[in-house]
């Protein structure tokens, strides 16, 4: 990528609080997430919104840390690669938070239809969903969309996602959401 | 039975159990790479404390500021158990303690508030 391209990828991303592209672990999501408590204070940004912002985060990148090593179990092949992405949106007046990584199709055959009942759903919905999922156990040490992407929908205004094909057996699974930013009255 | 002190990291709450006082208190954040590994000594603490080791009267105090999806699950786990204890007649009762500004904070109180509803969980603003 030339500096041209850099600087229109900047300039069109608004502020970008925190990215990075490559092997994740624990240690590195917590200063990460430092790192993000550090600039959300910088920047103003309510306990709340803040507070959604982190737990997004945090659980997007223990998802494609878990996926790795779920899958490294079997194979070597997969390691904890992955790329996230904190920014704020100008225009809309809203932070975003992107992860993207690579995964199975049998995987992607398994999210797919969950995540188009989540973004279906209203927030009551999701969250009377994410109840009665942490209630029953059901799924909540899966890898498969358990509880976690009802934690996230809970936390932001909307989600998006695509699965584009790499070959046959592989997609780059991109996760998207949006939080609005929610200033308190009187702030 | 002796006192359980773990001490709070970038990502785990510190955790004070303490049998003379009968106290159970939990503050920071909680998001462990391995959730169910890092509480089971908690958990394994709780279920020995419960077995005749008790005070008359425990206080749980959950001061968590954010928290991932595999610890809302813990948590709710922990609040099922305390649930069979307070219903076979152990006195317990329950501090959920959130700052003003944390909305969600609060709102995960009052989801497990609900869940619970036999106990005696507060929700305490600081």
């Amino acid at each position: 990528m030339d500096i041209a391209k850099i600087e229109k990828f900047l300039n069109c991303s608004g502020i970008i609080f925190v990215s990075y592209v490559g092997m994740l672990s624990q240690e590195l999501i917590s200063n990460m997430t430092e790192a993000l408590e550090k600039e959300t204070v910088k920047n103003n940004v309510s306990m709340s919104t803040s507070v959604n912002i982190f737990t997004i985060f945090v659980e997007l990148s223990q998802n494609i840390l878990n996926y790795s090593k779920s899958k490294n179990e079997h194979i070597k092949e997969l390691e904890p690669k992955g790329l996230v992405l904190v920014g704020y949106d100008k225009e809309d007046d809203s932070y975003y938070v992107v992860s993207t990584n690579v995964i199975d199709r049998i995987d992607k055959d398994n999210i797919s239809p969950k995540l188009t009942e989540i973004k279906s759903m209203n927030r009551d919905e999701i969250k009377k969903t994410y109840r009665e999922l942490r209630k029953s156990g059901r799924d909540s040490h899966g890898k498969g969309a358990g509880i976690g992407f009802y934690e996230i929908s809970k936390r932001c205004d909307n989600i998006d996602f695509k699965f584009t094909p790499i070959n046959d057996n592989k997609f780059q699974f991109i996760f998207q959401s949006n939080i609005t930013n929610k200033q308190k009255i009187g702030e | 039975m002796e006192n359980l002190i773990i001490e709070e990291t970038k990502y785990t709450p510190s955790i004070n159990l303490d049998i003379q006082k009968g106290l159970i208190g939990l503050i920071g954040k909680s998001y462990p790479e391995n959730t169910f590994e890092f509480y089971k000594p908690m958990m394994d603490w709780v279920e020995e404390y419960f077995n005749g080791n008790e005070q008359p009267k425990t206080i749980i105090s959950f001061e968590i500021i954010y928290f991932n999806s595999s610890s809302s699950k813990l948590f709710f786990d922990f609040f099922d158990f305390i649930d069979e204890m307070a219903t076979s007649g152990k006195y317990i009762e329950i501090n959920w303690i959130y700052d003003k500004d944390n909305d969600s904070a609060l709102e995960a109180g009052e989801d497990f508030k609900e869940d619970f509803e036999k106990l005696n969980f507060k929700l305490v603003e600081k």
